[in-house]
């Protein structure tokens, strides 16, 4: 590559990151200013902060909210990966005309919208006495379409010669997925994670309407709750999103090697 | 191979468990086949207390006087629901109030989920409601809110144009909390250098209001009043003020030939052409324009203060007096309601007694809970709330004027006028109206257009 | 090896998909499709709340008449027909430039590009409401670089509103669809790409004979996620334009959302309308498939 090449796919880079991250440079430099500064567009870091974290401290149940949304994310990240995982390698490594089939119906679940799936769903877990449960807050994301395919689409990629050679040295179907295809597909796992705690992370309507104990709380409901008053302390709720925000961000972070180094390589 | 046996062990737990699920998923599909409304809903109608029996027999067991609230704003209805507690506790010390604060919206959602199920146990006792959403929760889902008439509370307290919106077919179902009454807020540094003063906006007619307006926008190169676009709450006060509304008693539209209506969509485009009025993008640009000193002031329900005190450094620059009136519209007058809320009780409530006496005797009956409520900016619509002291207390950032006594005397001449089940539909066709009125379309082309809209939508 | 005995192993093989599949499929049989079977009686009733009368197809015919809706169906192909290429394309070509090993602070920009769909909904209305305010910093760098004589009320206007949509998609989404690109990089083996470079190919020659046919899955798996996102978008037009100006930029899902509970809850209704939308992306999908899932 060209220097001038080079300089310009930098340049392309720098101007999109920037793009990308200056919303949310803004994001926490309104937390560090006062509400009135940062409706008026104040862009600079301000002194501020540690008001907002007193308002925010005495006005929500931050720490509870959050580790209860750790909690949730945690735990259906990891189930969810597990079942996912497992299906879609099923439908692809032993496809036929019949699984794939099942796996077009499959998508057709995530084609509707909640809003029309929900009021059912309600009356299923209530007829079952499981409102307020934990397992009704996390059944309904387990298993997603999403995932599925996700894991679906790139067990496509997972070389057969591998398998063959597992079969041939006596390891049964459910060992080459653990031992075999898991290592292998770090990548994919890594990447399916960190998506699916964001989402579990961020999931709002559901939760909200199957638990209605002030103790379930969770940091996206905290959000809301500093949206709705009269008056909207902006600083205070920009460091609340900025709470909100940070696990993800640090998911990605931690995550991002393990889907973006080629470690398929080095396995093969 | 452990992860082998808890993946394993997982799957099966959950097939176990779902299989327990859809079994009892399958009862309510069955009925839903063609059978008539009515069969169907008896028996949904039926399980609902059913199934709340054993909490409200446990309740009632231990001499348990808890009582659950869903409400938003910490800093305003939270704090009010706590203080009415420790009113209470007083003559109750057993009682006790857990709160749980939801916004609106999701209380809306839960209160519909909740009852399109016919399951009503997530509910708390008591809520607040929009008092814009009564008459729809009411009418939709009868189930829901308990009938509070000769429970004991006084509503002849209240002030009238309040105690309308939860009032369905003369039955009372909400004890009125927070005023919505409209003021008119003006900065008189900025009404100064246009040599007015807020007496020249004291009782004024929009006529008045769009001439002194010109002045201040050429004296001061800002805008009277800055209006969120899309959103016609300006419209609805405007309305208001005037006693008319987008429904007739009877529930049906009362937009094509609104005269009323008309007169005020024509004020607002004049408004807005003359520059006296700018329009803004969101809510937090609206709020911005005022704190920012972009704006010479603003008309809406007097909560706003809340909001415009948060500039500190323009305390003692503001003042505050009633709205200007339309003109060409029988029955204008200077005041008006925007926004508002009344508490409700539900009917899963295992303690209706308990609930009816403690609202009676706080929210209906006492001063002393509106003068703790005072300082987080809640004002009182309960009447024998206005007479005392606190209330006359000068506020340094309205120019030491007392505009808590001025504000429960606006809201005793705000004219009633008639939410309608269709509310929302209503309120969202005339906002798509005067947008496009505004763009350039034809006045009486886009009454008719939304008009049709809100027909199409009240026809089932 | 007997042909018999293969017979036997395939079945056997055959069956252990089943087996791998069988929780997954059945939760989502549990948790969406009987909701779903629910949620089609639902649409063919009407009715006020809980109290629901039969009607047959009537909401099927009456979504066609509601002016609102046609609308919403309008906006959200507009959305998808701009929104989706762009995006896809951008996050490929993303993709494809941080994929090369030669770069520096990859992980860097990486995470930089990522951050925009982490970040909370309230957050990101918030900061989009305010850059595109009448005194906010885009009308600010455009009046004073001489585009603009004065500032442009971007939402209050139909197609700029509509515009701020997309481009918020793009801002949200382009760096999380570079995530399932970059993973899918890792399985293509980079050797491939050096052996391309010794040969003389250019770029853009690389990119579009080895990069794009090797992703098709990825791509493919993508490209229905973003068109059936799309098609129920929902937050942008909730929180950025609330739908506005006079219904220009409001969205299927938001209308339906308006139906269920802003307005007197007509339930039937909203599932039509719903099922007209899995009927839609249905559609779309099974185009994508088609041209897209072929095993080689």
């Amino acid at each position: 590559m060209t220097k001038g090449k080079k300089f310009g796919m930098y340049l392309f880079l720098c101007i999109v990151s920037f793009i990308s991250v200056f919303p949310l440079y803004w994001m926490v430099s309104a937390a560090t200013n006062k509400s009135a500064d940062v409706v008026s567009g104040r862009l600079v870091p301000g002194t501020y902060f540690f008001e907002n974290w007193k308002n925010l401290m005495a006005s929500q149940d931050v720490g509870g909210a959050f580790v209860n949304s750790f909690k949730y994310a945690a735990i259906l990240t990891l189930v969810s990966l597990v079942i996912s995982s497992l299906a879609g390698y099923g439908f692809e490594i032993y496809h036929d005309k019949a699984k794939d089939a099942v796996m077009s119906i499959i998508l057709l679940a995530m084609m509707v919208p909640f809003v029309a799936t929900m009021i059912p769903l309600f009356q299923m877990f209530s007829k079952a006495g499981w409102l307020n449960t934990t397992i009704a807050f996390i059944l309904p994301t387990i298993s997603t379409p999403f995932l599925i395919m996700m894991f679906r689409q790139s067990a496509r990629s997972f070389p057969h010669d591998i398998m063959e050679a597992a079969r041939i040295d006596g390891l049964s179907e459910i060992r080459i997925f653990f031992q075999m295809f898991i290592p292998t597909m770090r990548s994919t796992y890594a990447a399916a994670m960190t998506i699916t705690f964001m989402n579990a992370w961020n999931n709002y309507l559901w939760p909200k309407v199957i638990m209605t104990d002030a103790t379930s709380q969770t940091m996206p409901m905290v959000v809301a709750n500093l949206t709705q008053g009269y008056v909207t302390d902006y600083g205070m709720l920009m460091l609340a999103v900025l709470i909100c925000t940070l696990p993800t961000a640090i998911v990605f972070f931690c995550l991002q090697n393990a889907f973006a180094e080629g470690i398929t390589g080095a396995v093969k | 191979m452990k992860r082998k046996i808890l993946a394993a062990l997982l799957a099966s737990t959950m097939v176990l468990s779902l299989a327990g699920c859809g079994g009892s998923a399958e009862t309510p599909a069955a009925p839903a086949g063609d059978n008539g409304a009515a069969a169907e809903e008896a028996p949904a109608a039926e399980e609902a207390p059913a199934a709340e029996e054993a909490p409200a027999a446990e309740e009632a067991a231990g001499g348990d006087e808890t009582l659950t609230v869903w409400c938003w704003d910490p800093a305003f209805n939270l704090n009010a629901m706590y203080e009415a507690e420790k009113v209470y506790q007083k003559d109750h010390p057993n009682f006790k109030l857990n709160v749980v604060e939801t916004p609106w919206e999701d209380i809306q959602t839960k209160v519909t989920t909740a009852a399109t199920s016919g399951d009503l146990s997530t509910l708390p006792d008591i809520f607040l409601m929009q008092d814009n959403a009564f008459q729809k929760n009411v009418i939709s889902f009868p189930d829901v809110c308990m009938d509070l008439t000769g429970s004991g509370i006084d509503f002849s307290q209240f002030a009238a144009g309040k105690t309308a919106y939860s009032v369905i077919d003369g039955k009372n179902y909400g004890v009125p909390f927070d005023n919505g009454a409209v003021v008119a807020c003006y900065r008189t540094d900025y009404l100064e250098q246009a040599g007015l003063t807020i007496d020249d906006f004291t009782d004024i007619t929009f006529d008045q209001y769009l001439e002194n307006g010109k002045k201040v926008l050429e004296a001061t190169g800002k805008p009277l009043i800055s209006m969120q676009a899309g959103e016609c709450d300006l419209i609805m006060m405007m309305m208001q003020s005037a006693g008319s509304s987008l429904f007739n008693e009877d529930g049906t539209a009362n937009i094509v030939g609104n005269e009323t209506l008309k007169v005020v969509m024509e004020t607002y485009k004049t408004l807005k052409d003359s520059g006296v009025l700018i329009e803004v993008n969101s809510w937090d640009e609206y709020i911005s324009s005022m704190v920012s000193g972009n704006v010479a002031g603003t008309i809406n329900g007097c909560w706003i203060m809340a909001s415009i005190q948060t500039a500190e450094d323009q305390s003692g620059k503001w003042a505050l007096t009633n709205m200007p009136s339309l003109v060409g519209a029988a029955n204008a007058t200077n005041y008006s309601n925007n926004g508002g809320s009344s508490w409700a009780v539900t009917t899963k409530c295992a303690n209706p007694t308990l609930a009816c006496d403690f609202l009676a005797s706080t929210f209906a009956g006492s001063t002393e809970l509106y003068d703790n409520i005072l300082p987080s900016g809640a004002l009182a619509t309960w009447a024998p709330a206005g007479d005392s002291n606190a209330y006359g207390t000068p506020n340094d950032f309205f120019g030491g004027d007392a505009v808590s006594a001025k504000i429960v005397d606006f809201s005793t001449k705000v004219p009633t006028n008639i939410t309608g089940v269709y509310y929302y539909e209503g309120r969202d066709a005339v906002a798509t109206a005067i947008t496009n009125y505004i763009n350039g379309s034809d006045i009486d082309t886009e009454m008719q257009t939304a008009a049709d809209t809100v027909n199409f939508l009240m026809g089932q | 090896m007997s042909k018999q005995k293969k017979m036997t192993l395939s079945r056997k093989h055959n069956l252990t998909g089943w087996v791998f599949l069988a929780p997954g499929a059945f939760l989502i049989l549990m948790m969406s499709f009987v909701p779903m079977v629910q949620a089609l009686l639902l649409s063919f009733k009407t009715g006020v709340g809980a109290a629901m009368r039969s009607c047959g197809i009537t909401n099927y015919v009456r979504m066609f008449q509601d002016a609102v809706f046609v609308q919403s169906i309008k906006n959200t192909f507009f959305y998808l027909i701009i929104q989706v290429p762009i995006m896809l394309i951008f996050a490929l070509v993303l993709a494809s430039i941080l994929n090369n090993r030669n770069l520096r602070f990859k992980g860097l920009f990486r995470t930089m590009i990522f951050l925009p769909c982490a970040t909370s909904l309230v957050a990101y209305a918030v900061i989009f409401r305010s850059l595109f305010a009448n005194n906010g910093i885009i009308n600010l760098l455009l009046v004073n670089l001489g585009i603009l004589d004065q500032p442009y009320s971007f939402l209050t206007h139909m197609w700029s509103a509509r515009i701020v949509i997309i481009i918020a998609l793009l801002w949200r989404w382009t760096g999380y669809n570079m995530v399932f690109y970059l993973s899918g990089l890792q399985n293509i083996e980079y050797s491939v790409y050096e052996a391309a470079k010794i040969d003389g190919a250019s770029a853009m020659q690389t990119f579009f004979k080895i990069t794009v046919p090797l992703l098709k899955p990825t791509i493919l798996l993508t490209a229905i996620m973003s068109t059936n996102g799309t098609l129920q978008l929902f937050d942008e037009s909730v929180n950025l334009t609330d739908g506005g100006p006079a219904n220009a930029s409001i969205t299927m899902s938001h209308y339906i959302y308006n139906i269920s509970f802003k307005y007197v809850p007509n339930f039937g209704y909203a599932a039509a309308m719903s099922f007209l939308i899995l009927v839609l992306v249905a559609i779309l999908a099974f185009l994508q498939m088609k041209v897209g899932d072929k095993r080689d």
